[in-house]
């Protein structure tokens, strides 16, 4: 049973921290190689907010809207002149999560720091027990899933932000702001990437490089999931499940491992990965 | 049979001559460096400077890599690592003797080798994208990481390995035999990325696809390359961990390998020396000021990292060299090149023999069938134009005809090939040529080296000399003569007008010596004379050289005049087939043509 609850927990941490990189990439075809200091952006932000004194809440919510202006900055500053060049866009999102993680380290330091989790002890389930954090991540995940499949099927928002995915010449012909799609796009992700961060903090520990192993974990999720979050949800739960497995039979090194392998062996038989057609 | 036909145009002002020259001033001034600073710079100064220089080594590798063949790589740390852990398990678990130092030196090359060899099978296949390479690249360091972790005290797991004895050399020893084999292995690639097999690399970052339908098997060149630059990538981790004596998990990790792209992009990718400077300058100047300014320093570069890849895709060398008036080098000096006529090769196929043939052609996209039952033969000497309205599959089935991937049923022989599966490159060995419909060439190659790409596949270029002498076919030749492309050789093909790229095209496909030549409307956008000048062309290739034309075309009396032959392509389906005049007056034709078709 609690094995089965560590898949379930497991998988609903990657899809949260995978989510904003796929909803970016997505749209704008940009790996977004900040993710990960977006991640510790959120982390350190939930902090702050702990040591203000203030509500778990307010850190989420202080987590999204710094990660969505900072992400709002770098799209205009940085990626904007990148969109023809994707691999340079690797590159220079890669070096702004350098530059992030250093503002980071001069601002708070290099150690280890922690945030206290807001639901503290476990839950009492099917006579075992388990960390009642983990499962409130969980819900998180579902909602987060839920509400950007109702943004993005049953909004105008999400109708505009589909046209420039599917075609953006056509959408841009039909009179659609497309880099405006695309501002929001990214300050959305980054927003997301950052609430993230603040959603597992409580799980690990705060310092400036946590982003990191997340962000490759993240990318190969995004990457063998194609542009769809139902694809992500699959991508998720069977990577998930096989890190979960190999951890706890085999070894945790091969299940760190596990999803970096399992996705790149994925792409090279079915390139398309987990995404229909 | 080989006499000089063209001279190419005359020698722009000896600068071919002259930059060999300063290169040999470079080399030599470099070595003199490197035996003369030992003498001027304190110890602390050597130390960083040997570390560095084995990490320039490094860089030269990724900028081979990602600044002249377009692979942006990630994991070349991996292969460093796999060669200073050689040097440190030897070291450590041996112990220390001159025969280990050979041993260990061997293993570091043979297991970066090994490792690259696996890698570039799993990142470079027909079809394989240039980011699923990159993120190949970026598992590679990741999984190499957690493997030293999980070795226990065997690698030493996260602490490493420390306190082995080492090779018994002085700093100024040290200092000589790295400066010396950085100015060589720089000097070897500089060589190598201006042989012709060099810009077989810049080809194949220009335009991958075309390359393959020059018959390359591109896939199996990047596993070479990888394996090659993996060994020396090794050979510099060796000769780190020898000098160093410490060896760490991070020199095997993503973080160093985007450290390496750092320098390589803040030098100047595909320059060589910006890479070198780059990798030396911010390592000797970390060392100074990360113990002043740790995170400040840290943070600069990474500023300078996101303006350069924003605002100087180049790098900071080439902007650096126009200032000093030194422009010139970015590009390579253009070369004289004489075109003669090479023999021709006898096709054992005889006027019977078709030399291309379908039988039973389908292909779907999921349900939507595009082509269905496409039976059809063609023979030496036909001129064969394909047409239908706008969605009859016409390119589709050119697709089909080229790459054994493409069709989802039945049967395409080129030349008696059976060619089942066979990736395009394959296709084009059996005796196909494909010219695409928009001009599909190697931009920042002049014309006379897109035209050598052509001929790579039947004479092997040279790794390190450039060839004054290009034998093409005759009807190449012609091509090239009829468009006065014989006196643009060394010109950029990015700088030729539309029509002229388009006859450079047909040109380096007419030097694969093809059987049979498909071509994707040969017209498009050309003016009135060009096409009637094409048309004479393509006419005279059927007519004198024997040659079996297919194409595509949509101008009707383009192809009443030129063809021998007309298909009738409609719905996916061959509607009709017979000589124009049966064609061009049938009624399927008239309807379709007139607009009032049912399509």
């Amino acid at each position: 049973m609690n094995l089965l609850l560590d898949v379930l927990t497991t998988s609903a941490i990657l899809y949260i921290v995978s989510a904003g990189l796929l909803l970016i990439f997505g749209v704008m075809k940009i790996v977004n190689f900040a993710h990960g200091a977006f991640l510790t952006v959120g982390a350190y932000a939930s902090l702050v907010s702990a040591r203000l004194g203030l509500p778990p809440v307010a850190g989420f919510a202080m987590a999204l809207l710094v990660g969505a202006v900072v992400g709002m900055a770098i799209e205009w500053l940085v990626v904007r002149p990148l969109y023809a060049r994707p691999l340079d866009a690797i590159l220079a999102t890669w070096g702004l999560a350098i530059v992030l993680g250093q503002l980071i380290t001069l601002a708070f330091g290099r150690e280890v720091q922690f945030v206290p989790s807001p639901v503290d002890g476990t839950f009492a389930f099917a006579g075992g027990e388990y960390s009642a954090y983990r499962l409130l991540l969980v819900g998180a995940a579902v909602v987060l899933g839920t509400v950007l499949a109702l943004l993005l099927t049953r909004t105008r928002i999400g109708l505009v932000t589909r046209a420039v995915i599917m075609n953006e010449q056509l959408a841009r012909g039909l009179g659609i702001h497309a880099g405006l799609v695309r501002f929001f796009t990214f300050a959305a992700g980054a927003g997301i990437g950052s609430l993230a961060g603040a959603l597992i903090t409580p799980l690990s520990s705060v310092d400036p490089n946590m982003g990191v192993p997340w962000l490759v974990n993240a990318f190969m999720l995004v990457m063998v999931s194609g542009v769809s979050m139902a694809s992500l949800l699959v991508a998720t739960l069977v990577f998930g499940a096989a890190q979960v497995l190999l951890s706890t039979f085999v070894s945790p090194i091969l299940g760190g491992l596990a999803i970096a392998v399992l996705a790149a062996v994925t792409l090279r038989i079915r390139p398309k990965g987990f995404a229909r057609d | 049979m080989t006499e000089p036909l063209v001279i190419a145009t005359p020698p722009r002002s000896g600068a071919p001559l002259r930059l060999p020259g300063r290169a040999l001033g470079l080399f030599g001034a470099s070595i003199a460096v490197a035996l003369v600073a030992p003498w001027l710079l304190d110890t602390y100064t050597l130390n960083i400077l040997i570390r560095a220089m084995f990490f320039a080594m490094l860089a030269l590798t990724v900028d081979v890599l990602w600044g002249y063949t377009g692979y942006l790589t990630f994991g070349q740390s991996a292969f460093f690592g796999a060669g200073a852990y050689a040097a440190g398990l030897v070291f450590t678990h041996l112990g220390f003797d001159p025969g280990h130092v050979w041993l260990a030196a061997g293993l570091a090359v043979l297991a970066a080798a090994a490792i690259a060899g696996l890698t570039g099978w799993l990142s470079f296949y027909s079809g394989s994208t240039p980011l699923y390479a990159s993120v190949i690249s970026l598992v590679l360091p990741i999984v190499m990481t957690q493997l030293l972790f999980s070795g226990g005290t065997f690698t030493g797991s996260s602490s490493g390995l420390t306190g082995y004895t080492m090779p018994d050399l002085s700093l100024e020893a040290w200092f000589r035999i790295a400066a010396g084999a950085l100015v060589l292995l720089t000097a070897a690639s500089w060589l190598v990325v201006r042989s012709d097999g060099g810009r077989l690399l810049a080809a194949i970052r220009d335009n991958e696809m075309r390359c393959a339908y020059l018959g390359i098997d591109t896939a199996l060149l990047k596993i070479a390359l990888l394996v090659v630059t993996a060994a020396i990538a090794g050979a510099a981790g060796f000769g780190y961990a020898s000098f160093s004596g410490v060896v760490a998990p991070e020199l095997a990790g993503f973080v160093f390998g985007t450290e390496v792209i750092i320098w390589v992009a803040l030098g100047g990718r595909g320059t060589l020396i910006g890479p070198v400077i780059g990798a030396l300058l911010i390592e000797w100047a970390s060392a100074y000021l990360s113990g002043s300014l740790p995170f400040v320093w840290k943070l600069f570069v990474g500023i300078a990292f996101v303006l350069v890849i924003v605002l100087l895709p180049q790098g900071l060398l080439p902007p650096l060299l126009r200032v000093f008036g030194r422009a010139k080098r970015a590009d390579l000096p253009a070369l004289t090149v004489t075109l003669t006529e090479a023999p021709l090769a006898a096709h054992g196929t005889d006027a019977t023999q078709p030399v291309i043939e379908l039988r039973g052609v389908a292909k779907h996209f999921g349900s939507h069938q595009v082509l269905s039952g496409i039976d059809f033969v063609a023979h030496r000497g036909e001129l064969v134009s394909l047409i239908g309205p706008n969605g009859a599959g016409k390119t589709t089935l050119m697709r089909c005809m080229s790459d054994g991937a493409e069709r989802s049923a039945g049967t395409v022989r080129i030349a008696g090939h059976d060619i089942r599966h066979a990736p395009a490159h394959a296709c084009v060995g059996f005796g196909l040529g494909r010219k695409f419909q928009t001009a599909t060439i190697f931009e920042t190659l002049t014309v006379a080296e897109c035209l050598r790409m052509a001929r790579v596949r039947i004479a092997a270029p040279s790794w390190w000399r450039r060839s004054t002498m290009l034998a093409l076919p005759p009807y190449a030749l012609e091509v090239l003569r009829a468009t006065e492309l014989d006196h643009k050789l060394d010109v950029q093909a990015r700088h030729l007008s539309h029509g002229e790229q388009q006859a450079l095209e047909l040109a380096m496909v007419l030097a694969l010596e093809p059987q049979v030549v498909l071509l994707d409307e040969p017209t498009a956008g050309l003016t009135l004379e060009e096409r009637s000048r094409i048309g004479r062309v393509l006419v005279d290739l059927a007519g004198r050289f024997g040659l079996c034309l297919l194409l595509v075309e949509h101008d009707l009396d383009f192809v009443r005049e030129i063809s021998s032959r007309i298909v009738v392509l409609h719905q996916g389906k061959l509607a009709l087939e017979g000589t124009v005049q049966e064609v061009v007056d049938s009624e399927l034709v008239k309807t379709i043509y007139a607009g009032s078709g049912h399509d």
